[in-house]
């Protein structure tokens, strides 16, 4: 029944693109170039979204929900739109190969960082924490290394083996990049990442997607609905009373730009009102996302249920 | 109670934010977590952080003796003593 497949959390899904897939496929990438590979992906998305009906039912309620909120009906394609939203992700796929192989330079990315956030990065000094979403190119976190130009970045992401990633990234001479997989992240995990920050790498951790099992979540208004976002980036900051900042990577025409915002500092949060420094702060990002939403809305990769009642669930995700 | 005891008393006061209580509220043998003092995984892993920056103590893993050394304020104060002379030595 393809309902109760809409409801399984994003993390229970089976693993769709295994590892042994995606590194056969930086192997075709590598020796027959991208041209080559871009119908084989193309087929491979093509693929999911003939089997995959509750994925297409999420993408599909979030183009609803995005074009509703704004109040804009020309956000997407008149027709096929969420196979347009299938196609961007597999292009973000192929973009993530040449990433990974070094052949997106720093040269042909924009920056937009009004803040200066990068310039905080290059001044070294106590590290700090990246909010990453996964709209957009995640693997900016690797970009964002390089921007560093020697920081080193510990990428807490959901990825139970990250130590084969590790290796791959390892094997391409980049060793400034650590991934670690959140649910590994133990008291002396923690301790070590204070460590860490301290020493001056920083941190990133994605804000849009929920503990697997449970945990402590937040609900917020997101594009118009009820959602809940996971409170563990906020706490972890709390914690660790380091400052907050926010990054995307949008396509823009065919480019990538960087987004980058300094968000909030959660040295000043208080204790006692932690709670709601953290609500404040979930409710803000939220609306952030929406907003760079709207700047590229085929570029939303997260095709599990995202709001409360999808399906008639309650925290779905 | 001893001045390590009262040190580590007035760290867990600072750290958590439970101003509602002055050192000697917390008696050495009383049940940090759970139906003592009713602290959770987030104030232990915040306790953890303190002691890291204040003792240099390194709590090796999420292990049962990690979970013993933080039952009691006592504990806590036995352990920091013994990797202090572990360090030491």
């Amino acid at each position: 029944m393809p309902e109760t497949t809409a409801n399984v959390h994003w993390a229970a899904q089976k693993e769709r693109g295994s590892f042994l897939g995606i590194k056969l496929t930086a192997i075709a990438v590598r020796l027959l170039g991208r041209r080559a590979v871009t119908p084989v992906i193309q087929l491979i998305v093509l693929y999911f979204f003939v089997t995959g009906r509750a994925a297409r039912h999420n993408v599909r309620d979030y183009q609803r929900r995005l074009a509703a909120w704004s109040g804009r009906g020309n956000l997407f394609p008149r027709s096929r739109a969420v196979f347009a939203q299938y196609l961007a992700f597999g292009e973000c796929m192929l973009d993530r190969f040449d990433v990974w192989r070094g052949k997106l330079r720093l040269a042909s990315i924009d920056m937009d960082d009004p803040d200066g956030v990068r310039d905080a990065l290059l001044a070294g000094g106590r590290g700090q924490l990246l909010i990453c979403t996964h709209l957009g190119n995640l693997d900016v976190c690797r970009a964002m290394a390089e921007l560093g130009e020697g920081v080193a970045l510990n990428v807490l992401m959901h990825l139970p083996n990250a130590a084969h990633f590790n290796r791959l990234l390892g094997e391409s001479g980049d060793r400034r990049l650590r991934l670690m997989h959140v649910g590994d992240l133990d008291t002396s995990a923690m301790l070590e990442l204070s460590q860490r920050l301290e020493r001056g790498e920083w941190i990133a951790i994605a804000g849009d997607r929920v503990p697997e099992h449970g945990g402590r979540v937040v609900d917020v208004d997101f594009l118009g609905a009820s959602a809940a976002f996971p409170q563990g980036p906020w706490l972890m900051a709390a914690m660790l009373r380091c400052p907050v900042n926010l990054v995307c990577c949008l396509k823009h025409r065919g480019r990538y730009r960087i987004h980058l915002r300094r968000f909030a500092d959660a040295a000043g949060w208080e204790r006692g009102r932690r709670e709601a420094a953290i609500a404040r702060s979930v409710a803000n990002y939220a609306a952030w996302l929406g907003e760079r939403c709207l700047e590229a809305p085929l570029q939303w990769f997260n095709f599990h249920p995202y709001w409360h009642g999808t399906n008639g669930a309650l925290h779905a995700r | 109670m001893n001045d390590l005891e009262r040190d580590i008393a007035r760290l867990i006061i600072e750290t958590l934010a439970l101003e509602h209580l002055g050192v000697d509220d917390i008696a050495p043998d009383q049940p940090l977590f759970g139906q003592g003092l009713g602290l959770d995984s987030v104030d232990a892993l915040e306790l953890a952080l303190a002691l890291q920056n204040r003792y240099g103590l390194k709590i090796a893993s999420d292990s049962r003796d990690a979970r013993r050394h933080f039952e009691t304020v006592r504990s806590l104060a036995l352990y920091v003593q013994a990797s202090g002379s572990a360090c030491a030595s």
